[in-house]
């Protein structure tokens, strides 16, 4: 290996660096809306809601999210120009589509942990659903929520990664395009992967971090 | 929009059958490379050397804060060139070395369910230590990782779609080419995505004719 051509392309790769952060953040932020409202369906008490959720997270767990991320940037487009985005804006609906079928499940699964003893004491003092669901509900469930959820969330900042199949200038392109040019592959791969690991290993010390300040006080 | 045109569809279904038999291969080949290195660094994980504990936990720490695609790109840059490798054996390498941290995490987490008398017995008994593993703690360790094992495989079935990236023309790359081709992008993602959805769901219903018939008897 050759560590002076390490020295050399790491400030190229990092340029991607922004990108790949800023990918995960929006992907994150409308994943979780999504996966709240799309959590919230699942337990509604209309059926087509209930049956719109089911056929979504069977939907979109069950393709691979390179095809995903084909179909948003390749076919969406097809449908005309109100369906046609960017590269990066593209990455940002498939990902965020795409862990927002993986939040939905890790939220539904804390809201069903709370105890339905609650929901009787909620309806007893008259509250509305809404609020029961909001002041007694979210922030017992959160505990349940936060393992599964940072869980996914780790795992969408390494999916950022195939955002380079439809050319987003995140980190992972920029190493294919030194390899395709300068036709060595070791070093912006081991670049890359440094810089993939810390930033996995950073989000494994933050999960930690919340699941202990979300823990039950004894 | 012009319409849709499911012809053309039809009449790529031998090319479309051949990818979905590469897609099928590779997911076979890397999960049975995946189990046999789940299995090792399972063990080695549980080693009472502690040189031998320390590389399994840097292996799975490595492997599974990595980026799969980026550790294809390894397996195809780096060792398919060293090793004059083709991309369909990088490929299963990679998928295998990147799944088969995670195997092992849900293999520790099996054989760690078995309760401890159970050891103990084993060594009372006058049983060598690989022979209480294979005879005694493997057979009931396997019960607990059945559900995470098979909701793992169908993980990794998705995953063989990410050696498109590395030009391997399976199901995703393949439909990729022909939607480009035929300039039928719709029709084509949406049959890849279709014949994923029928593969997953298979897996699914599969994962729950296991779990019945590793259910303890009543």
């Amino acid at each position: 290996m050759d560590w002076e051509f390490v020295r050399e392309i790491t400030p190229t790769i990092l340029e991607g660096l922004s990108i790949t952060l800023s990918l995960f953040a929006w992907s994150m932020v409308f994943s979780t809306i999504g996966g709240l409202v799309l959590a919230l369906m699942r337990l509604s008490r209309i059926a087509p809601f209930r049956w719109f959720s089911a056929f979504y997270g069977w939907l979109l767990r069950g393709i691979p999210l390179l095809l995903i991320l084909f179909y948003v940037f390749f076919a969406l487009p097809e449908f005309g120009d109100a369906w046609t985005f960017p590269p990066f804006r593209s990455a940002v609906i498939g990902l965020s589509m795409w862990t927002a079928a993986y939040q939905s499940e890790a939220i539904r699964s804390g809201i069903i942990s709370v105890d339905a003893g609650q929901f009787e004491a909620a309806e007893a003092l008259g509250m509305t659903r809404f609020h029961y669901m909001r002041k007694i509900v979210l922030p017992q469930s959160v505990r349940i929520i936060v393992p599964p959820f940072t869980g996914n969330a780790i795992n969408t900042m390494k999916q950022t990664s195939l955002a380079t199949v439809i050319t987003v200038p995140e980190m992972t392109l920029l190493a294919q395009r030194i390899i395709a040019s300068e036709f060595k592959a070791v070093e912006p791969l081991f670049t890359l992967a440094i810089i993939f690991l810390i930033l996995t290993t950073a989000l494994v010390f933050a999960q930690a971090g919340v699941e202990r300040a979300f823990r039950l006080k004894t | 929009m012009d319409d849709l045109d499911w012809g053309v569809v039809r009449r790529s279904w031998p090319i479309l059958r051949e990818a979905t038999w590469t897609s099928i291969q590779l997911f076979f080949l890397s999960l049975v490379l995946a189990t046999i290195v789940g299995l090792a660094v399972a063990l080695m994980r549980m080693s009472s050397v502690r040189g031998v504990r320390w590389f399994a936990a840097i292996y799975i720490w490595i492997f599974r804060g990595l980026p799969a695609l980026v550790i294809l790109f390894f397996a195809f840059f780096w060792l398919g060139r060293e090793l004059d490798l083709t991309p369909f054996q990088a490929a299963v390498l990679g998928l295998a070395a990147s799944s088969g941290a995670y195997k092992a995490e849900i293999i520790r987490a099996g054989l760690l369910a078995v309760d401890r008398g159970q050891y103990e017995a084993a060594e009372a008994l006058g049983f060598t230590k690989a022979h209480a593993m294979r005879k005694i703690i493997l057979p009931q360790g396997v019960r607990v990782m059945v559900p995470n094992y098979m909701s793992n495989a169908t993980l990794l079935f998705k995953s063989t779609s990410l050696a498109a990236v590395i030009g391997l023309t399976e199901l995703t790359g393949r439909s990729r080419q022909l939607a480009n081709s035929t300039f039928k992008p719709i029709e084509f993602l949406t049959a890849a995505g279709g014949i994923y959805l029928v593969l997953t769901s298979v897996l699914i219903v599969g994962q729950g004719f296991l779990e019945r018939r590793f259910a303890l008897k009543k």
